[in-house]
């Protein structure tokens, strides 16, 4: 029997090892929401009724995925953990809390929230409530959302300094405890290792507000920051090189001392589609996204083992053959019901030249609406298609979402196990 | 005659210090504001959706030209709301309960006030009982209800309902979009319609209303 690290190595070079490899956890887009974890926890009978669950990423609120529930769904894949958060403090003081719809937690000590006289729940960069908020969850929400703090701006006299603020060198703390964190995992588990650093993804859309910065500065606003692309391409681009650079830096100084121990490296978590096709222009992709994507992925591949990951909603169809010239080796979510976005056309089309991590069963219907049977035949289904030849390692598409009924959660795992052996019965 | 060609010039391509110029000439020159908003901004508008469903314009460039309609829009609201020109219907608009991402939900609104539509936007997180009352209100002919998430999709369906209890369902014509949303969704919680994407959504509102009238 082949260990998850080889399992994964060989899927990810496009052969099938012995059964088709599962992510559960690996990233903060490939993990599942609080609320759907406790549920699986106490169907599994891993924990008393009760027991919290620690939110490991207070943004999208994910849940911890322990080594119990690891082993108990044959999850070939392990994060990476870092200290900080989205809104800046620390992973550390664990305390009690309970989300709206009653699932007990533990957040760290600096999730302080504050509720307003509308029933929202504010969040403060650094835990530090004497600063404005910086996140907002509504009434019976499951996640949080960036507050926009955007003063305003002068957008013919841009200040680049203002938007890379938030780019910097790896900190001797962080090093230290992400080398730590790299030998532990790789000495005393089999698992393959998913890393993802701060400051790798080029214009995210989830980090141009910056929710960890108590004082943000320059271009903040969303749809500011979407007009920048169409508008201050020169500007944008600046900001790019100069992140580019430290990236590459802290990529030397991570390799340095985690080296091959990892398996996979988050590069790009950027957006590029909508539900039914390319969120920008494909050329503005080749032009201001492309070029620093490939620096960062020729810098790894020639200095590592590492596989490359770009994480991408929506349709992406546009834009599949320059991420493979971009040097990514691996794509997710694979959003099979966006818009051009079929599993079979997909598998067939770029399958030999990219790999699958995701696509597993559709989260935004199957998965919270379908019942555990259409469940099992979409997840079969996905097995069928992206299996053969290796390439896939399966995954639901995105995180999965709170309200799904658990039956649902169940039935996608059994029928990974059950039918994801190699050779994929046809 | 106006030649109203470069104010639409300035729409299609985003440029909003030379249509708030444009606007204002038009206006001092002595042409009617409803005559700029028929003949400049609305076919620039036009032009901006049709390159949007050609895959010629992207989000960023809608988000450039509605911010280039809105200078010249805000300049003849006024003007417009005195010489009591009719919108081509009422249209409110919001997120729904839960749901606080209206980047999709303000496009549309762009989108259909540069295509003569008056907005009443009604912002994010609505209840159901909300938009029931804003509808009484405004007189609303239709309601544009947006959702990103899986999780708040169904506060739809609870906005459906509130107008079916209220007995003011037949009143307004609902269409919906966002991520999730399809057309079997909105024809199973009793919507009179979905919309991919705003262009399409102008198309189905002047539908929705040519139907009721």
């Amino acid at each position: 029997m082949l260990s998850s690290r080889e399992r994964v190595q060989r899927a990810l070079d496009h052969q099938e090892p012995d059964r088709i490899p599962l992510d559960l956890g690996g990233s903060g887009v490939t993990g599942m929401h609080v609320s759907t974890v406790y549920k699986l926890r106490q169907a599994l009978g891993l924990d008393s009724p009760g027991t919290p669950v620690k939110v490991i990423e207070p943004y999208q609120l994910l849940g911890e995925i322990q080594p119990d529930l690891i082993a108990a769904l044959g999850v070939d894949v392990i994060e990476l953990p870092g200290r900080g958060t989205m809104f800046g403090f620390k992973k550390t003081g664990w305390k009690p809390w309970t989300t709206f719809d009653g699932t007990p937690v533990l957040v760290p000590d600096g999730f302080n929230t504050v509720p307003e006289p509308d029933g929202r729940i504010f969040m403060y960069p650094e835990g530090d409530k004497s600063v404005p908020a910086s996140g907002q969850m509504p009434e019976g929400g499951y996640y949080f959302d960036t507050l926009i703090r955007q003063d305003s701006f002068d957008a013919d006299n841009l200040t680049l300094d203002d938007n890379i603020e938030e780019f910097e060198l790896i900190s001797d703390e962080d090093l230290e405890f992400c080398s730590a964190a790299a030998k532990r995992l790789f000495a005393t588990t089999d698992k393959a290792i998913f890393a993802a650093f701060p400051g790798l993804s080029f214009g995210d859309i989830a980090q141009v507000p910056a929710p960890w910065l108590k004082n943000p500065r320059g271009i903040r606003d969303i749809e500011e920051w979407y007009i920048s692309l169409a508008s201050h391409q020169d500007f944008v681009k600046e900001i790019f090189e100069r992140q580019c650079e430290i990236a590459l830096l802290n990529l030397q100084k991570v390799y340095a001392e985690v080296g091959n121990r990892i398996s996979v490296i988050l590069v790009s978590a950027t957006d590029f589609g909508l539900q039914t096709g390319p969120f920008i222009s494909p050329n503005v992709y080749r032009e201001l996204f492309k070029p620093f994507n490939k620096r960062l992925n020729d810098w790894i591949h020639e200095n590592t083992t590492w596989k490359t990951f770009i994480h991408s909603c929506g349709s992406v169809l546009a834009f599949i053959p320059d991420f493979i010239d971009a040097g990514f080796d691996i794509l997710n979510p694979v959003q099979t019901a966006a818009t051009d976005m079929d599993a079979a056309a997909l598998k067939s089309k770029f399958g030999g030249q990219i790999a699958f991590w995701g696509g597993g069963v559709d989260t935004q219907s199957t998965l919270p609406f379908g019942t555990a049977d259409e469940v099992r035949s979409e997840v079969l289904e996905r097995l069928k298609i992206f299996g053969p030849g290796g390439g896939f390692v399966f995954n639901t598409i995105h995180n999965v979402q709170p309200k799904i009924a658990v039956e649902n959660v169940l039935a996608m795992y059994e029928t990974v196990r059950e039918y994801g052996k190699y050779p994929i019965v046809k | 005659m106006t030649n109203y060609n470069e104010l639409q010039e300035c729409i299609i391509k985003g440029n909003r210090i030379k249509a708030r110029e444009l606007t204002q000439e038009c206006l001092d020159n002595g042409n009617p504001a409803k005559e700029i908003l028929d003949e400049g901004l609305i076919p620039g508008m036009a032009v901006v959706g049709k390159k949007f469903q050609d895959g010629e314009y992207f989000i960023p460039e809608m988000l450039v030209s509605a911010r280039a309609l809105n200078i010249g829009l805000g300049i003849l609201k006024p003007l417009l709301e005195a010489s009591d020109v009719k919108p081509v219907a009422k249209v409110l608009v919001g997120t729904v309960k839960g749901d606080i991402h209206d980047i999709g939900k303000n496009l549309v609104a762009i989108m259909l006030r540069g295509s003569g539509f008056e907005i009443i936007d009604a912002g994010v997180d609505v209840s159901p009982e909300k938009f029931v009352q804003m509808a009484k209100e405004s007189g609303a002919d239709i309601l544009g209800l947006s959702a990103l998430l899986t999780t708040t999709m169904t506060a739809m369906k609870d906005t459906v309902d509130a107008f079916q209890a209220d007995g003011s369902r037949d009143k307004i014509k609902i269409m919906i979009g966002g991520a999730p949303v399809t057309t079997d969704y909105a024809e199973k919680i009793g919507a009179d319609g979905y919309a991919p994407n705003a262009a399409i959504a102008v198309e189905m509102a002047k539908t929705l209303v040519g139907g009721s009238r």
